[in-house]
């Protein structure tokens, strides 16, 4: 075998050899972290002052179980669904109808409007997964209003704007009671979910779906059957956010198409989700926890202006822009930057890559063939020649 | 190097019959009917916009033909999905070196990991096996110092590497390179040369676009000419090299 690395590549960059993964505390902050985190979500209940602010803690670990469910798709896949308010819905409206018309057992309704909505979700997402990036966008932006306006047309069935009664499954509980149960019902969903992540995410399939993340035709060029995988996690992450909105349901009891099929409450599935990073494990967590108490808090400072949604574009606007990996990366890089200096890992840029294969394919190109000129690698026309890929998903 | 075999001795492996591609106006691949047989180098050439990288791609599945078919040991895969091509035992790369790179060098590699089945899917994906390999195929292709390197950080030249070696992993029995030199400077096209050589003697068959005409002519066992996105002579480089067509498509005379 020829030498490793020829002397020019070894000078220039030989050491660049920095770990993927960015930041990485030691062992026992991660760890210590985590039992304080865990411990803070399990006591909440206790440590609050009144029943409001319980409620309020209940609202959140919703938002959370959503964000969370919404990362399987947009954070393995960079699959961005405005719409994911589609699945909560359908989840709540789920188990509400199947409650009214068939008095069914509360719980049971709830898993089967789960499992409802992940077979209906099978077609949904063939269609929908048939583009990329920004049309995708615009598929499951176009779902949701469907649903919207179905479920306010057809007042016979769903209520429409009447809204839609649910009633509480534990139905001689006091409210703080009720809301405590719940609060637990929602951390235990997304327990399950957390745990649901971390085997996708050390999986072939997840190293698959991360594939389908960075550039889905060379994934699929290396074998990785793309479609099926990006609608397995599709089918995941829709059952999972249904089932948050089931939850839901049972907790508040009254449903209205115009806040359940909600444009704004996908919008702020991404929020949260791309604020804390929604390719770690807690990343949207942590994100609905800021999120969410930030929205509860204007709710109750300011009532019911615009205020709130103003604020939540700014945000979007300002993670979009400046923080796209979220906050856990952006704090990670932070305290990389504070921390001590590693003289020996230097990070090569975009643009110092791009520059360097320029140079590299205007060396390569004195040696081209009889009079054939080629400029870039790849340039201008050949270039062409490759499919259009988007597998950023609109990131 | 002259042909390894007879026109008939060896088997036929890849197959185009009538293959036709356009783009709006533009026949980028014309009617090619061509055929590359097992075991050898081939190579495909011609200059720049002939159709060469649309014949790779309508071959792999990345796009689909307008008409004719595609064949791979005798059996039509036409039209078939990238990936069940890939997994049929043809692995190809990018003109525009493709790599994942916000993953780690040997994370790159692991995506190439064939699974089937459920228990597979959810199998921890730095399985002992899959790493071994991993690490043998980087040791072969010089990047084994670079492993947990984030592989949007490596040279281009390296990067190259690096897809070669991912399409190794997925262990094909016919690689396609598109342009395996281009962009990369001369010692390491060098080493692209030697694996290439290697790799066949090891039996597997490579089908090569390339502007370099020292390295095709060097490396290949058989020669294919496009121009205007149809086969306009072949044969062994020493002919293909004399041969007036061949001279008259890159000069344009
Ligand atoms: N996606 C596309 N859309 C439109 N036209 C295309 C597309 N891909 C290729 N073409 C056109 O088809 C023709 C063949 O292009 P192709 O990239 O296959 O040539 P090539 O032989 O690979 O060239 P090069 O040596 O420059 O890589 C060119 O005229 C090109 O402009
Ligand atoms: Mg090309």
């Amino acid at each position: 075998m020829p030498n490793a690395s020829d002397t020019e590549e070894r000078t220039v960059e030989g050491t660049a050899g920095r770990s993927a993964g960015g930041f990485t505390p030691p062992g026992w902050v991660r760890n210590a972290t985590l039992v304080v985190g865990a411990a803070l979500v399990l006591l909440f209940p206790e440590l609050v002052p009144n029943a409001y602010v319980l409620s309020a803690g209940v609202i959140v670990a919703c938002y959370a179980c959503t964000a969370t469910a919404w990362s399987f798709m947009g954070g393995f896949t960079g699959y961005v669904s405005l719409g994911h308010a589609a699945f909560f819905g359908l989840g709540a409206y789920g188990t509400g109808l199947l409650i009214r018309d068939l008095s069914l057992q509360p719980f049971l309704a709830w898993l089967l409007a789960g499992l409802i909505v992940l077979v209906v979700t099978v077609p949904v997402g063939i269609a929908a997964l048939r583009v990329r990036g920004a049309s995708f966008v615009i598929v499951s932006i176009s779902f949701v209003l469907i649903l919207l306006l179905v479920f306010q047309a057809w007042e016979d069935f769903t209520g429409g704007a009447n809204g839609l009664n649910v009633p509480r499954p534990f139905a001689d509980l006091y409210r703080p009671d009720h809301h405590r149960i719940f609060y637990y019902l929602f951390v235990a969903l997304l327990a399950v979910m957390l745990l649901t992540w971390w085997v996708i995410d050390r999986s072939r399939f997840g190293a698959g779906l991360k594939a389908v993340r960075e550039d889905e035709d060379k994934a699929e060029a290396l074998g990785v059957p793309t479609r099926d995988y990006k609608l397995a996690a599709y089918l995941i992450s829709a059952t999972f956010t249904a089932l948050a909105g089931g939850l839901y349901a049972l907790w508040f009891g009254d449903l209205d198409p115009i806040f359940q099929f909600s444009i704004l409450l996908g919008a702020y599935m991404v929020l949260m989700a791309l604020l804390g990073g929604a390719r770690n494990l807690f990343g949207p967590l942590v994100g609905a926890v800021v999120v969410g108490t930030a929205l509860e808090y204007f709710k109750l400072e300011f009532g019911d202006t615009q205020l709130h949604l103003v604020t939540t574009a700014a945000l979007l606007g300002i993670v979009v822009l400046f923080m796209p990996d979220g906050i856990i990366p952006a704090a990670g890089a932070l305290l990389r930057r504070l921390g001590p200096r590693q003289a020996s890992i230097r990070e090569v840029t975009a643009e110092e890559l791009l520059a360097r294969n320029e140079r590299r394919a205007a060396a390569g190109g004195a040696g081209a063939p009889e009079g054939a000129s080629r400029d870039a690698p790849d340039g201008a026309s050949g270039g062409a020649g490759e499919p259009d890929s988007e597998s950023e998903g609109g990131r | 190097m002259s042909e390894k075999a007879t026109e008939t001795a060896a088997a036929v492996g890849l197959e185009t019959v009538a293959l036709t591609r356009s783009f709006g106006g533009v026949r980028a691949v014309d009617e090619a009917t061509v055929t590359f047989r097992d075991g050898r180098i081939n190579a495909l050439i011609g200059p720049n916009g002939s159709g060469k990288t649309t014949f790779f791609n309508c071959v792999t599945g990345m796009i689909k033909p307008n008409s004719g078919s595609v064949l791979f040991r005798g059996k039509e895969i036409t039209g078939r999905a990238p990936h069940r091509i890939a997994r049929g035992g043809i692995g190809r790369s990018f003109q525009l070196c493709r790599i994942f790179p916000r993953m780690t060098v040997l994370e790159n590699l692991l995506v190439a990991v064939r699974t089937d089945g459920l228990r597979q899917l959810l199998a921890p994906s730095r399985d002992a096996r899959a790493i071994e390999r991993a690490r043998g195929l980087l040791v072969r292709v010089g990047l084994d110092h670079l492993e947990n390197a984030e592989a949007g950080a490596i040279s281009y030249g390296q990067q190259k590497l690096l897809e070669l070696a991912g399409v190794l992993m997925s262990d094909p029995d016919t690689i396609m390179l598109d342009e395996p030199a281009g962009g990369v400077n001369p010692s390491l096209i060098g080493r692209i040369g030697a694996l290439v050589r290697e790799l066949n003697a090891e039996g597997k068959t490579f089908l090569i676009v390339e502007h370099n005409m020292e390295m095709v002519m060097s490396l290949s066992d058989h020669v294919v000419v496009f121009d205007r996105g149809r086969p306009i002579a072949e044969g062994p480089p020493s002919v293909v090299r004399e041969d007036p067509r061949v001279l008259e498509a890159y000069l344009g005379v």
